[in-house]
């Protein structure tokens, strides 16, 4: 069916990237001049009138250009030999690194790699949007390669790489204007197998393992989904990967709780990666109390001053999709447990008092962000949120931030002595948490024994 | 050049093979007059005021077009986006839809 499709004049080199990627590099888009953000309504009229109004009638009546497919190394083939500089510098101009050396990946090196998974390299794990190329083993092993990974990691990396291929996941939101980044939470033995930070500096680069699975990720997204700053990869203003978070499960088990990964259906102790996309973040400090009672006034507060725009994700673009992921120290987790708190209970304090008016709501949304409805009553009215969005016709009436206690996700990790919560804006529908299992080869515990040597 | 100290190496390209291959596009219509266009929107960056002003400008020069409103479709860019598109073919399908203008890629 012929279709126009009306594009903001900062987004046309991400609408060729993107047509390209879906096999339709000649579809016709209609430029949207500036952004209708910033324009009064007289201007956004005569805009529409005077510049879109001619391209949507042009892409609907005139033929669209002829076009040819376009030809590509294929998987195993060599596009580069010489030294170290050279191959990073081709690697670069090409595009296909993030501007950190990378290991050039040989056959030898991504032979390494294939050793720790059974699975058959040219196995796909899913089609990535927006470029549509195949998450195979074999690009995971020769991107683990280049990003600094150890061979042993490939476990790790393959059930990342099943996580960011799972629909529920929207990969293909990476690279949207909040520019989120994703956070990947590990839980599970392999923790401790293969080194992984879990206390002090959790968030800092400077461990093997933690960092070059962080930066195998970006680079995945990268040569693979096709997530390329000024192409697909539209960040207003971005960030870098974050570093791997791995649970502190001994604490979490000391105190009684549960870890990370039960939320999503899994075992206590199952080797598990859990992704979700942020926007930001915010370190609490110094969160001061003999108990829980004590503590939970200042975090709440804290959980609330990190969101504003995201409430869209709980109402209008996304219905129930908020997730705030809170990070606490060890020794909050303790205080909170010693009340006699489950995690449970923790979530549903955090429901119940984590609140904004519903005026705010609905003049963050509506007002500030030109959203066209999200009016609370209207919403509840219609059965398509929960009624404790609606409970009175007052506007100072409190409202939850998520619909349910459970939206709230909770890891243990950090220094083992401070008293500390980091609390993560969440993108919504644009990154929904999404945990796998970590599936390893049958003779692990043998490879792992070899590397130990 | 080659720089024997610092090693020599053969890399592999770190791509993979893309799964979408260039698909056609369909036949443009020959005029715009009687026919039936759906509006279709992720519910972001004023589309709504956007296709008022399309409507507009295109109805003075065919007075004939009609449309059928976004809000017949859903958000294309909800929580339940991929059924909203899924679902797109049969609905165009028994509105009688000639042609789409999707928006807002902002």
């Amino acid at each position: 069916m012929p279709s126009s499709t009306l594009v903001g004049e900062g987004f046309m080199s991400l609408a060729v990237a993107a047509s390209r990627g879906l096999g339709m590099p000649n579809l016709p888009v209609a430029r949207v001049v500036g952004h209708p953000g910033v324009q009064s309504k007289e201007q956004l009229r005569k805009n529409v009138l005077e510049v879109t109004l001619q391209h949507v009638i042009d892409n609907l009546l005139n033929p669209p250009k002829a076009v040819k497919g376009e030809s590509e190394p294929a998987s195993r083939d060599i596009v580069v030999e010489g030294s170290f500089d050279e191959i990073n510098d081709y690697f670069y101009r090409h595009e296909l690194s993030d501007g950190l050396p990378i290991v050039p990946p040989t056959p030898q090196k991504i032979e390494q790699f294939l050793h720790y998974t059974d699975r058959d390299p040219g196995e796909s794990l899913g089609n990535l949007l927006p470029d549509s190329r195949a998450a195979t083993i074999w690009s995971i092993a020769v991107n683990g390669v280049m990003a600094g990974c150890r061979p042993e990691y490939m476990p790790v990396l393959v059930a990342l790489v099943e996580a960011m291929a799972d629909h529920g996941y929207g990969v293909e939101h990476s690279g949207n204007t909040p520019g989120g980044e994703t956070l990947i939470i590990l839980n599970g033995g392999i923790i401790k197998q293969l080194d992984f930070n879990y206390t002090q500096g959790v968030m800092r680069d400077g461990f093997i393992a933690n960092t070059s699975v962080g930066r195998f990720w970006r680079l995945y997204l990268r040569n693979v989904a096709g997530f390329l700053p000024h192409k697909n990869d539209k960040a207003t203003f971005g960030n870098t990967w974050r570093v791997v978070i791995a649970e502190n499960e001994d604490v979490v088990k000391n105190i009684g709780w549960t870890p990370n990964n039960v939320d999503f259906g899994f075992k206590a102790g199952d080797n598990t990666v859990t992704i979700s996309r942020h926007t930001g973040g915010n370190h609490i400090s110094s969160v001061s109390g003999a108990t829980a009672e004590e503590l939970m006034p200042y975090v709440c507060d804290a959980v609330v001053k990190q969101y504003s725009w995201q409430f869209m994700f709980s109402v209008g673009q996304g219905y129930d999709t908020l997730r705030p992921q809170l990070l606490l120290s060890p020794i909050i987790a303790e205080t909170i447990a010693a009340s006699g708190w489950s995690r449970r209970d923790l979530q549903k304090h955090l429901f119940e008092h984590a609140r904004i008016s519903a005026r705010e709501f609905e003049r963050t949304l509506r007002d500030w962000t030109q959203k066209p409805t999200w009016d609370l009553a209207g919403e509840c009215e219609a059965g398509r949120i929960p009624k404790v969005y609606y409970e009175s016709d007052d506007p100072n009436r409190m409202v939850p931030l998520v619909w349910k206690p459970e939206d709230y996700m909770i890891c243990v990790t950090g220094d083992l002595t401070r008293n500390s919560v980091y609390i993560f804006a969440h993108n919504g529908v644009l990154g929904f948490p999404t945990c796998k299992q970590i599936q390893l080869p049958k003779n692990w515990d043998r490879l792992l024994a070899e590397v130990r040597k | 050049m080659y720089d024997a100290k610092d090693g020599f190496y053969q890399a592999l390209w770190p791509r993979s093979p893309r799964q979408s291959k260039i698909k056609p596009l369909a036949k443009r219509l020959d005029t715009l007059n009687g026919k039936v266009i759906a509006q279709v929107w992720d519910e972001v960056f004023r589309g709504n005021e956007v296709f008022e002003h399309l409507e507009e400008g295109i109805r003075a020069r065919y007075p004939d077009v009609k449309f059928v409103s976004w809000k017949e479709f859903g958000n294309t860019h909800g929580s339940d986006e991929r059924a909203v598109v899924a679902a797109l073919p049969q609905k165009f399908k028994e509105k009688g839809v000639d042609a789409v203008i999707s928006g807002m890629g902002c």
